[in-house]
This record gives structure tokens, C-alpha cells and sequence, in this order.
């Protein structure tokens, strides 16, 4: 399958600095995405420091397969989701220790989605309220589970979906990168197909924006930068009240079948010039 | 010695042999063959010698145990017997000599009738379902699952059964899909059944699927005994959730 990607990062109408950061590392298919917490800049620390110690893991297992897995991964998982995991723990370290030495980072956090393509199969790992969304045959469908307060309440059903949209809780995290010592990392692996459209996004974006919205937006718009930069202006027209990152990976058919010379150019497909791409 | 091979699609993933002590098979990794697959629960079940015959025990693992295709609690297992376990296999080679008893005393404890039975695909549902219903009420969450299954009620299929063990399933001619469509002019996707918070939901693919006799528009909560129908096969999602 080939693999179109773009993202967005963007202040919002609001905030005066923006503490969300993404990468798209293309040679690996790898995708992360941060939203950082804490007084003065500190959140925009705790937000790059994650994205960075994730790639750089990814990238440094990529030379050294025999690097070691820390922490609780699964025997049953593949050799990058055991990676992508143990990448959100170290993460997870690194801005611990850094608030630790450094004592005008005290309470700085970050959220972590990170997604990472081999071939058909996509590995999540995820701890925190971004969020990873998969639009297949129009359906969108959300992979993470928010490690938020309200979206625990509306599991256990103490609250309503309405309910918590309301909730002026709703930036209660139960779970940061960087609030305590160990972390439990969220992950998740799944067979992708053609046409698959994935999409990472920070709360910036979900706050203000619906599903329908988003499923719409991915339908209308198959080129992932102009998409992203669709559903960022969506938010910002809703008043941008956070900072606002969204990530779109397209995942495409390597050919068009024996068939496509038939078709020849009829077919509306903006992906195939070849220019498009991530940054 | 007599040995066990577990095989997955015909290939053999290890070999243990069977001595004096059980050898245990089942999801969890300290297990003596361990099953990576959803649909195996964590200590699913044991194969030992007892009285020189080579025996199989379930224990109480939620989707089973069969042996040559009959769901067993416990059975004495032949040469060349397989036993299934999920989607893998186990060939049972009891050729070499049977070891001394490793613990005399166990068999001094009650003595259990083999509880083979023979399961029709109707009683075998019932069963299926009947284990989902329990793994629920019992508390222990992460020894069992609840997993939903498919049943083939008629059209062209790789199985007549599937266990949901993953979020995101998806009905279709792909080699990648869980339900393997054949026959030609399959789209490669027909249809999704995904797992949300609060149950499965079936969505569209290429193709608009039904439930019972209705064309869905959007996503659609399936509930235990629907029947699920997309490019001429017919499914019957049995789920107690």
C-alpha cells in the first residue's frame, strides 16, 4: 500500500503559544503527535521532548533491532508495537526526570498518540485525550480510549456523552506523560486496508469540531495537508479555543488493478501526481 | 518420548515433548506452549500422561478445547490425534515410550469420568454462548473474554465460524480480512464490524450490508442473534453482552 501523509499545528484563536507538537517521520510510516501541560513554556518542553524520544527510539530500533523492550509489552505484539511502547515509556521518563532536576518544570505533562505503518499492520500507542481516529467505508471510528476524568465517567456511565461536553472537567487527565515515576501505555494493533484514512489529533481539534464533521471533512478533501488545514480552520471558526494539531495518513492502492488503463484518466485522484506528501 | 507439535496454518510453531510433568497450552507466556491469540484464554488447557495414556483437560477455558473436531472437557488423546485449540493446532505423536508417573499421588484423587461429547453446530453455539454468558458473570476479567462469534449461515466463506478477537473486522475478499469472502466478484471489502464502548457495530464497505432483511445507512449496533447479509452470504452474529 502507499502511504500519503500531511499535518497542521496551529495556536488557535486563543492561547498565545502553542504547547502541541507533531512529526512525521515518512522513511518509517511513523506518526506522533503531543500535546503538552504546564505553567510559563514548560508545556511546549514536555510536548517536544516526548515527540523527539519517541522518534529517536523508533529511529535508533530501526538500526538496532536488539535494543531492549522496558516495561509491560505484550508477547503477543509486534516488534513495533513492543517499540512504539517502549518508546511512550521513555518518553514518559524523560520528562519525569527533566521536572525532577529541573524545578521550574515541576507538573509539566504531555499527551501521546503515536502511530507507526509496517506493511498492512498499524501499531498505537497512546496514553492521555489525543486521539487516533480510522475513517473506513465512511465510518469513523475512534482507536483510543481519552485517559480523561469525563470520558471515564461516561464509560462507567456516570455521565452522559452530552453530559461531559459540557463538563468544565474536561481537562482532568487521569493518566500525562511526565506526572508520575510508571506509566501505563495504551496499545493497540490493527490490519490496515486500501483507503483507509487514519488521523491523529490533540483535543484542540475534538473540543469544538464533531465527528460527522471530521468523517466529512476526510471524504471531501483526499490531499491529508489541505485536510488537516480544513478541519484546523473548522476549529479556529469555532473560536480556536486551544491549540489545535491534526496528523491525516491516506493509506492507497500501490496500483489501480489490470483494469486502470480502461479507466485511463477518469478516475478523480489527486493523490497520484506524486507531489503530495508529508512535511 | 511423545511430543506435541503446535501448528498454525500447517506450520509447525514448536514441539514440545511430554514427560513426567503436564504441559500446559493457553494465551498467558509462561505457558509450555503458548497461543498468542485472543480467542485462547490465558491457561487454556493441559496435556499429560496419566495411567500411560496420554490425556487433554480444559480448563474451563471460554471457547474451548476439540479434539478431532469434538469439544471436549477431557479426553484421552491418540497418535496422530489434533487437538484445537483457537485457530491452531496441536498433533499429538505418542510414539516412544510413556514416562513414569511423575506424581503417583494424583491419582489417588476422585477419579473423572471422560467427558466427551459430541456438539452439533446448534449445540455447539449454544455452548459458545453459554461460555460467554458465564466468563460475564464470573469476575475474573482479564483470565476470560467475552468474545462475540459469526456463524456462516450459508455463502462462500474460508469458515463456517469466526471469532471476533479483534476491535476492527472487516467482511470481504482481502486476504487481509477476518471473513474471507470467496468466489468471484467479491469486493475486497463488502462490509466492517467494528467494536466500539458500548457493542459492535456493523458499517458499510464496498457493498451495503443488511441486518435482518433491513439495509443499514450508517453504523449499526448488532445484538445477539442478528443476521448479518453482504454479497450473497449470510452471517448470524451470536453475542451475550
Amino acid at each position: 500500500m502507499r502511504i500519503v501523509s500531511g499535518g497542521v499545528t496551529d495556536m488557535g484563536r486563543v492561547r498565545t503559544n502553542n504547547e502541541d507538537c507533531y512529526r512525521i517521520v515518512e522513511p518509517l510510516n511513523l506518526f506522533v503527535l503531543s500535546d503538552g501541560m504546564g505553567g510559563e513554556a514548560h508545556g511546549e518542553v514536555a510536548s517536544a521532548m516526548a515527540v523527539e524520544t519517541v522518534v529517536k527510539h523508533c529511529l535508533d530500533a530501526e538500526a538496532n533491532p536488539a535494543a531492549t523492550f522496558i516495561s509491560s509489552v505484550q508477547p503477543s505484539w509486534s516488534a513495533q508495537t513492543k517499540r512504539l511502547a517502549t518508546a511512550v515509556h521513555l518518553a514518559n521518563e524523560n520528562i519525569f526526570k527533566s521536572a525532577e532536576e529541573h524545578p521550574e518544570q515541576h507538573g509539566m505533562g504531555a499527551t501521546m498518540t503515536a502511530a507507526w505503518i509496517a506493511g498492512a499492520k498499524l501499531s498505537i500507542a497512546h496514553v492521555g485525550d489525543s486521539r487516533a481516529y480510522l475513517l473506513r467505508g465512511g465510518s469513523l471510528l475512534q482507536l483510543t480510549r481519552d485517559h480523561s476524568l469525563v470520558a471515564e465517567q461516561v464509560r462507567r456511565g456516570i455521565l452522559t456523552a452530552a453530559e461531559a461536553e459540557q463538563s468544565d472537567m474536561q481537562s482532568v487527565l487521569l493518566r500525562a506523560l511526565g506526572a508520575q515515576e510508571e506509566i501505563e501505555v495504551d496499545a493497540e494493533e490493527h490490519t490496515l486496508f486500501p483507503r483507509d484514512v487514519l488521523l491523529l489529533c490533540s483535543d484542540g481539534l475534538t473540543r469544538v469540531v464533531t465527528e460527522p464533521e471530521i468523517a466529512g471533512t476526510l471524504q471531501a478533501e483526499t490531499e491529508p495537508a489541505r485536510a488537516a488545514e480544513k478541519l484546523v480552520e473548522l476549529a479556529n471558526e469555532r473560536g480556536g479555543p486551544d491549540n489545535i494539531t491534526v496528523v491525516i495518513v491516506r493509506l492507497e492502492k500501490d496500483s489501480k488493478g489490470w483494469f486502470s488503463w480502461l479507466r485511463g484518466g477518469t478516475r478523480k485522484n489527486p493523490g497520484s501526481n506524486g507531489s503530495v506528501g508529508g512535511n | 518420548m511423545p511430543k506435541l507439535s503446535l501448528m498454525f496454518e500447517d506450520k509447525i510453531v514448536k514441539v514440545v515433548p511430554v514427560g513426567s510433568r503436564p504441559v500446559t497450552i493457553g494465551r498467558a507466556p509462561d505457558n509450555d506452549l503458548p497461543v498468542d491469540n485472543l480467542a485462547v484464554s490465558n491457561y487454556h488447557a493441559k496435556i499429560y500422561f496419566e495411567a500411560g495414556r496420554m490425556v487433554v483437560e480444559d480448563l474451563d477455558s471460554l471457547n474451548g478445547t476439540f479434539v478431532n473436531d469434538l469439544r471436549v472437557e477431557r479426553a484421552t488423546l491418540h497418535d496422530g490425534d489434533n487437538v484445537h485449540i483457537g485457530k491452531h493446532k496441536i498433533r499429538v505423536d505418542t510414539s516412544g515410550e510413556a514416562p513414569v508417573p511423575w506424581d503417583t499421588g494424583r491419582k489417588t484423587a476422585a477419579p473423572r469420568i471422560d467427558e466427551t461429547m459430541v456438539l452439533d453446530t446448534k449445540e455447539r453455539r449454544q455452548m459458545l454462548q453459554q461460555a460467554a454468558a458465564m466468563g460475564e458473570s464470573m469476575q475474573f476479567a482479564g483470565a476470560r473474554m467475552k468474545v462475540p462469534t459469526l456463524v456462516v449461515l450459508n455463502g462462500q466463506t474460508d469458515q463456517k465460524e469466526y471469532v471476533l478477537a479483534n476491535r476492527l473486522t472487516v467482511i470481504g475478499k482481502s486476504p487481509l480480512a477476518t471473513v474471507r469472502l470467496k468466489g468471484w466478484f467479491k469486493p475486497q471489502m463488502a462490509a466492517q464490524i467494528n467494536q466500539r464502548d458500548d457493542g459492535y457495530y456493523l458499517g458499510p464497505g464496498d457493498k451495503v450490508p443488511k441486518i435482518n432483511g433491513t439495509s443499514i445507512s450508517g453504523p449499526v449496533r448488532l445484538n445477539d442473534g442478528d443476521v448479518i447479509e453482504v454479497s450473497r452470504v449470510r452471517l448470524n452474529f451470536i453475542f451475550r453482552g
